[in-house]
C-alpha cells in the first residue's frame, strides 16, 4: 500500500525549442499513513512531481503506481486527493455545501452517503455551519481555503497531497489547518505536504524529501534532516544547532521550545555539577 | 500552445526588423486581396507569397500551425454550412441536407481564405512584439478624430496590449484550474456541462480580479490614457517603404493577372 515512483523523468513540451526537463530519474516511495514533506526551491520540480501521483501528468519515462495500480487509472483520482496552490480559485458552485459535494458527486456518491461525506468534510475542515448555504464568493480568503480543503477531504482520499497549503494564511487559519493535518494523519491517512519552506512542518513529519533541479537530493527522517546540512530549519532547531557549534553538549533534533528549554537546563546543571 | 498561439517569437530576420506599421498595413493589404481572389489559381499564388514570407521570417512552422489549429472547429462549421446550404447541383445527401458542387467549391474557397488570414496574421504577431504592435496601431489611429467618440488612440492601444498580455496569463490559470477540478474527479469528456460550469465560473472570477489588480497597479503608477510617450519609437525607414510597395505590387499583380 504505497505510492511508488520508479525512474521517473518528465519534460514539458518535448521535441520543441521550449522543451525543459522538470524531473530527472526520480525514485521514491510513500507508504500509507506516512506524513511526508517535500521541500525544495521554487522550480525544483515539486509541483510537477505531485501531478504524477494522480495521473494528471504521465511520466516521459519510468512509472508511477498507487497501491499497485497505474497512476493514470481513474480510480486513483479517488485515492490521491490533491489540493493545489491557491485552492480558493477552484470554488465555483452556488453554495459552500454544493461546492464540497462536487468531488463526491463526480465519484458517484448519492443521497445519504453524499450528505454524510459532505457534512463530515465541512466539519473536519472547521467550516462554520451557518456558512454552508452561503455563496463561496462571499467568504474571506481563509474561509475559502478551508472550504477548498473540505472539497478535497469529502472525496476521502487515502493520500492527501497539499501544495503550499500554508502560504498566505493568517495565523489563526494556519493553526487550524495544521490541526486538520495532524488529525488526518492520526486517523491513518497519508499526508504529503509540498512547500519551499518546510521548517514549520518539520515536527509533524515522518519523512522529508528534498528536491533540487528535478532530482531528489535528500530523503530521511526529521532527525537525519537536522543532522544534515540541509535548510531551512525551524528557528528553535537552528538555535540548538548554533549552541552545539559553540561547544555546548545539547541535542539538535529538537523542534519544540519547551523541550529545548529542558535540554538547556539539563546541560547547564551538568556544567555547574562538573565545576563544583 | 499558449506561447505560440499568435505569440511573439524573438528573431533577427528582415521581417522582424520592419516597422510594425509596415507589417500591419501589409496584413491589411493581404486580407483585401485574399477576399477579392476568386479562383484556386490565385489562392495558390497567395500561398506561394506566404511561403516566401514565412521562410524569410525564419520562424518555426509551429507558429502559423498553432494559429490555425484552435480555429479548426469554426473552419469546419463554415465549410459545412457552405457545402450544405448553398448551390443546386447535388453531390450527395446526408440527413435531409444536400451537399452541392457549388457549395463544395465555395466552402473550400472560403475556409481557405480564413486559413490564409490566420497565416498572414500569425507572421505579423510572430515577428512583432506586442508592445511594438500596440505602438504601431496607436500611431496609425492617432490622426483619426476618436476624441469625439470619447476615446483616444492611447486608450485603444492600451486596451489592445493588455488583452494580448492577458492571453497567456488566463491560459495558465485555466490549466491550473483544470488540474484542480480533475483532481476532484471531474471527467472532461464524460461531463461536458459540468466541465464548462466548473471551469467558467472561476475563470470569470479570476479574469475580473486580475483585470482589477492590473488597473490598480497601473493607476498607482500614474497611468492616464492621454498623450503617453512610448518606450519604443518606431520609424518608417526606406526599407519599410520598399517592403510595403513591393508587397502591395506582388499581391495586386496576383489579382490582376488571374
Amino acid at each position: 500500500m504505497s505510492i511508488d515512483v520508479t525512474n521517473v523523468s518528465f519534460s514539458y513540451d518535448p521535441g520543441t525549442s521550449l522543451e525543459r526537463t522538470a524531473l530527472k530519474n526520480v525514485n521514491l516511495s510513500i507508504g500509507r499513513g506516512e506524513f511526508v514533506l517535500i521541500g525544495g526551491e521554487i522550480g525544483s520540480g515539486k509541483s510537477t512531481l505531485i501531478r504524477h501521483f494522480n495521473g494528471l501528468l504521465r511520466p516521459s519515462s519510468g512509472s508511477v503506481s498507487v497501491d499497485g495500480a497505474e497512476a493514470h487509472v481513474k480510480s486513483v483520482r479517488k485515492k490521491v486527493g490533491i489540493l493545489f496552490q491557491f485552492p480558493q480559485n477552484q470554488l465555483f458552485a452556488r453554495s459552500v455545501y454544493e461546492d464540497v459535494a462536487f468531488g463526491p458527486c463526480n465519484f458517484g456518491a448519492k443521497g445519504d452517503e453524499l450528505r454524510k461525506k459532505v457534512t463530515k468534510a465541512l466539519r473536519m475542515a472547521g467550516v462554520r455551519e451557518e456558512l454552508y448555504e452561503h455563496s463561496p464568493f462571499t467568504l474571506s480568503g481563509g474561509e475559502m481555503r478551508l472550504v477548498a480543503i473540505a472539497g478535497v477531504l469529502a472525496i476521502r482520499p487515502d493520500y492527501l497531497v497539499l501544495d503550499e497549503p500554508l502560504s498566505g494564511l493568517d495565523p489563526e487559519h494556519r493553526e487550524s489547518l495544521l490541526k486538520i493535518l495532524r488529525s488526518l494523519h492520526m486517523q491513518g491517512s497519508s499526508v504529503i505536504v509540498v512547500s519551499h519552506w518546510i521548517a514549520d512542518l518539520l515536527p509533524l513529519a515522518d519523512k522529508i524529501i528534498l528536491m533540487e533541479k528535478g532530482k531528489i537530493s535528500f530523503v530521511g527522517s526529521p532527525e537525519e534532516y537536522v543532522k544534515s546540512t540541509s535548510t531551512p530549519l525551524p528557528e528553535i532547531t537552528s538555535l540548538m544547532k548554533k549552541l552545539q557549534q559553540k561547544g555546548f553538549d545539547v541535542r539538535d533534533d529538537i523542534f519544540d521550545v519547551g523541550e529545548a528549554l529542558n535540554e538547556i537546563i539539563r546541560v547547564k546543571k551538568e556544567r555547574l555539577g562538573s565545576m563544583q | 500552445m499558449s506561447n505560440l498561439f499568435f505569440g511573439y517569437i524573438p528573431g533577427t530576420s528582415p521581417i522582424h526588423s520592419l516597422d510594425p506599421r509596415t507589417k500591419i498595413i501589409s496584413v491589411m493589404v493581404a486580407s483585401i486581396i485574399i477576399f477579392n481572389s476568386g479562383s484556386f489559381r490565385e489562392m495558390a499564388l497567395i500561398g506561394a507569397v506566404f511561403l516566401a514570407l514565412f521562410s524569410i521570417s525564419r520562424i518555426s512552422y509551429r507558429a502559423p500551425l498553432s494559429a490555425v489549429r484552435p480555429m479548426m472547429i469554426f473552419l469546419i462549421i463554415i465549410f459545412l454550412m457552405q457545402l450544405f446550404l448553398t448551390g443546386e447541383t447535388i453531390l450527395f445527401s446526408l440527413a435531409g441536407f444536400n451537399a452541392t458542387q457549388e457549395g463544395l467549391y465555395a466552402g473550400l474557397l472560403l475556409t481557405w481564405r480564413f486559413v490564409y488570414l490566420l497565416l498572414f496574421a500569425s507572421i505579423l504577431t510572430a515577428t512583432t512584439t506586442p508592445s511594438m504592435l500596440t505602438v504601431g496601431i496607436e500611431r496609425m489611429l492617432r490622426p483619426l478624430p476618436l476624441e469625439k467618440a470619447g476615446i483616444s488612440s492611447f486608450d485603444l492601444a492600451t486596451m489592445m496590449s493588455l488583452s494580448i498580455h492577458f492571453f497567456p496569463l488566463l491560459y495558465e490559470h485555466l490549466e491550473k484550474l483544470k488540474d484542480a477540478q480533475m483532481s476532484r474527479g471531474l471527467d472532461l469528456k464524460k461531463n461536458p456541462l459540468r466541465t464548462i460550469y466548473s471551469l467558467s465560473v472561476p475563470m470569470m472570477k479570476i479574469a475580473f480580479r486580475s483585470a482589477g489588480e492590473v488597473s490598480l497597479a497601473m493607476e498607482s503608477r500614474c497611468y492616464q490614457g492621454v498623450s503617453r510617450t512610448s518606450l519604443f519609437e518606431p520609424r518608417m525607414q526606406r526599407m519599410d517603404f520598399a517592403a510595403l510597395l513591393g508587397f502591395a505590387l506582388i499581391m495586386g499583380s496576383i489579382v490582376l493577372l488571374a
